[in-house]
């Protein structure tokens, strides 16, 4: 029952601000504001209760099985919620200040600042329904559509401002993002072609990941073999995996600024959901090693053409991009080493780069609203004089984002490179140490002649609902880099027992 | 026995079909007009519906009707008629101008075709299902083929509203594919996939043309702001 208020919420909120249109009540901005934070207000709490459910008494289901929650699923879901719930209250702040600006008036003939406010607040709370939906279905079909519709809500996020570039930038997300998904269904087909042989694999159970993961091993090998590599090049391509990475830097530097990193934490984290789920199902019936081996190959690629790109960049949200491509390398490269340690190490580095990540691009946002530039060039420095407490946020997520201890994100690296070493994947723990130095460089190089020095702006006032969120999200970095909740912990620990029991 | 009810027949068919289907898509390469293509890509749509509809009836499965039937009703119809009367709209010019010329490009796709033989080999296992469940065993090497010929149609092609209507095309070889391989989807998944085609038709509609407003074109290759 919960899994279907789960999704019911955003989804009604959806459709609440889609036809808000109809009446000059409901077309008030507040109104379309309140419903929006209101629904991830509950969206959250319900994703509380299934994570709290979940521990209490294992997976749940619905539906005949065609909804299913474990603890992976609930993991992803509660990071997620809280994200939508963080970037709803900012979103809130931002698009007023974007309006006040002027910068949602666009070009003439194009539409107005209302209608473009409307479609922010009734896609959003699509894309939020569109992600539950990837962590919910226990049928792999099912999933393979929802995380489709992520790319399809999120499109005209990406061409919010109606800006050439813009334009340019959604073009190749959904070119980009379709080719790669229309592999990720063959790969599911090919999934659901390996196990249909067997009684009672009939209809949509074929497909359901709770009953294939019981049979994998009698899977079809030669189909799950090809499986599993269109299936990395197709999630791979939604996570923004090199070298089909090209579309990200676009699509996060053209997007507003909550909706970017709704998309580099939330989405890539539905992404990695995907990538783990058929990881499973193809270690389980062909061995650890064959899987392994491709992500790691990806994975390592993809931290290495971050380097180059993050040490000569010259646009900060786009640096953040990079990031984001390094990040998810890391992440597949933990999936790709095997078992338990890395497993864990994953779990807990997602949980760490949602905190991270988020604060890196709200407080982005309000830099970039400030000084109205995301060049270095132009910026010159003195974003600690004038927006002290953002400064000092981006500071924090930034020493977080590049793994400086005492910070969460250098734990969990740690314990990758801890598990690397400890399996005798020696080569990819000295590349995996390499990579993270590089970006290292490049992004404390650009962000320290970001913050410090002098700038002739005045000394920005506090905008309570820009700035709360980004004080709260800088509170628990702080605050998980030195303890989790025990429950949280747990809820990590048996979401890594599903990849590697 | 009754020809109908033979399942050899029905064999013959589906790979009668089939070949048609890839002789449809090498037209497409061949191609040099959008309307033309467009309408082709229906003809394809409608013979791929009418393989699942025989494939159905050999196979007593009815849900694959279902699918036979949206596939006919969304892609055959629905999806070239919006794409027409967007390039009405948009008042193109109505050469598709490939990157590499048209006798290359068919013999490219004569090479594709090959490997889509080539990979879709080991999956043709007689020994294990016998009779009628060999149905269209053809039918999956033209599906690989739709699939390599689709790519590489997206990438030979510079116009907006064109790499659409490859995508369309992978598409539909992901349909034989599905057709061939396991009688169709689950039909919950069928109806995601076929949702998710028209949104996505919609969707990229909607960007062609405001790509066309801004860009006085709708030569991607134009668009190079974005870099690094």
């Amino acid at each position: 029952m919960i899994l279907a208020l789960l999704l019911a919420v955003p989804l009604s909120a959806c459709a609440a601000c889609a036809v808000s249109a109809v009446s000059a009540v409901s077309r008030r901005r507040s109104v379309l504001e309140a419903v929006n934070v209101t629904a991830f207000a509950i969206t959250f709490l319900l994703a509380l209760a299934v994570a709290s459910q979940v521990l209490r008494s294992g997976a749940i289901s619905l539906w005949n099985g065609f909804l299913y929650a474990d603890a992976l699923s609930a993991l992803v879901i509660l990071l997620n919620a809280a994200v939508a719930l963080v970037c709803s209250v900012y979103a809130v702040g931002y698009l007023r200040e974007d309006q006040r600006l002027g910068a949602l008036d666009g070009e003439v003939g194009s539409h107005g600042a209302e209608a473009k406010l409307r479609m922010y607040y009734s896609l959003t709370p699509l894309l939020v329904f569109s992600m539950l939906l990837v962590t919910l279905a226990n049928n792999l079909g099912v999933m393979w559509a929802a995380i489709e519709l992520t790319t399809l809500a999120s499109v005209f996020l990406v061409t919010f401002y109606g800006k050439v570039t813009s334009l340019e930038a959604a073009w190749k997300y959904a070119m980009i993002g379709g080719v790669g998904l229309s592999m990720a269904l063959f790969g599911t087909l090919l999934t659901y072609y390996a196990g249909h042989k067997f009684p009672g694999s009939e209809g949509v159970a074929g497909l359901n990941w709770s009953i294939l993961v019981g049979q994998a091993a009698q899977l079809d090998k030669p189909s799950m073999r090809m499986a599993f590599i269109l299936v990395l090049l197709g999630y791979g391509t939604k996570a923004g995996l090199a070298p089909m990475h090209t579309w990200k830097p676009d699509a996060y530097s053209e997007a507003p600024v909550p909706s970017a990193a709704i998309l580099s934490v939330a989405v890539l984290n539905c992404a990695i959901y995907g990538l783990v789920r058929f990881y499973v199902l193809t270690s389980r019936c062909l061995g650890a090693q064959y899987p392994g081996s491709l992500l790691l190959l990806l994975g390592l690629f993809s931290m290495g053409i971050a380097v180059p790109f993050v040490l000569v960049q010259k646009n900060f949200r786009r640096m953040l991009a990079y990031s984001t491509i390094d990040q998810a390398g890391m992440m597949v490269t933990a999936l790709g080493i095997g078992g338990k340690l890395a497993a864990f190490a994953l779990m807990l580095h997602m949980t760490f780069h949602t905190v991270a990540k988020s604060l890196l691009f709200l407080s982005a946002g309000n830099i970039y609203q400030c000084f109205k530039t995301d060049l270095f060039l132009k910026l010159k420095g003195g974003v600690l004089k004038v927006l002290p407490i953002t400064g000092a946020a981006f500071c924090l997520g930034t020493m977080a984002i590049v793994g400086l201890p005492p910070f969460s994100l250098f734990q969990s690296e740690f314990l990758m490179i801890r598990a690397a070493f400890g399996t005798a994947h020696f080569l990819v723990g000295a590349l995996f140490i390499l990579f993270g130095l590089g970006v290292f460089t490049g992004v404390t190089l650009h962000v320290s002649g970001m913050l410090l020095g002098t700038s002739e702006e005045p000394r920005a006032a506090w905008h309570p609902w820009r700035d709360t969120p980004i004080a709260i999200l800088a509170v628990i970095l702080i605050v998980i880099g030195f303890w989790l909740p025990s429950d949280l912990l747990e809820l990590i620990r048996r979401a890594a027992e599903v990849v590697s029991p | 026995m009754h020809t109908l009810q033979d399942p050899e027949f029905g064999n013959k068919m589906v790979t009668l079909m089939a070949a048609l289907v890839l002789v449809l898509q090498i037209a497409m390469v061949a191609q040099r007009w959008i309307v033309t293509n467009i309408r082709l890509f229906a003809a394809q749509s409608f013979l791929l519906a009418a393989i699942a509809n025989t494939i159905a009836y050999y196979n007593h499965a009815p849900h694959i009707y279902v699918a036979a039937v949206l596939t006919l009703l969304a892609k055959g119809i629905l999806v070239p008629i919006v794409l027409e009367r967007l390039v009405a709209r948009i008042e193109i010019r109505q050469e598709i101008e490939p990157i590499v010329n048209i006798p290359l490009s068919i013999v490219i796709s004569g090479g594709l075709t090959l490997v889509g033989y080539v990979l879709a080999e080991p999956f043709y296992r007689p020994e294990e299902a016998p009779g009628a469940a060999t149905l269209g065993h053809n039918a999956l090497a033209v599906a690989i083929s739709l699939f390599l010929i689709g790519f590489f149609m997206m990438i030979n092609r510079r116009k907006a509203l064109t790499q659409v209507l490859a995508l369309l095309c992978l598409e539909n070889g992901l349909f034989l594919a599905a057709i061939s391989l396991t009688y169709g989807m689950p039909l919950i998944v069928e109806l995601g996939v076929l949702f998710d085609v028209l949104v996505a038709v919609m969707v990229l509609g909607i960007l062609v043309y405001r790509i066309r407003e801004t860009f006085e074109s709708m030569d991607v290759s134009r668009m190079r702001r974005l870099r690094g």
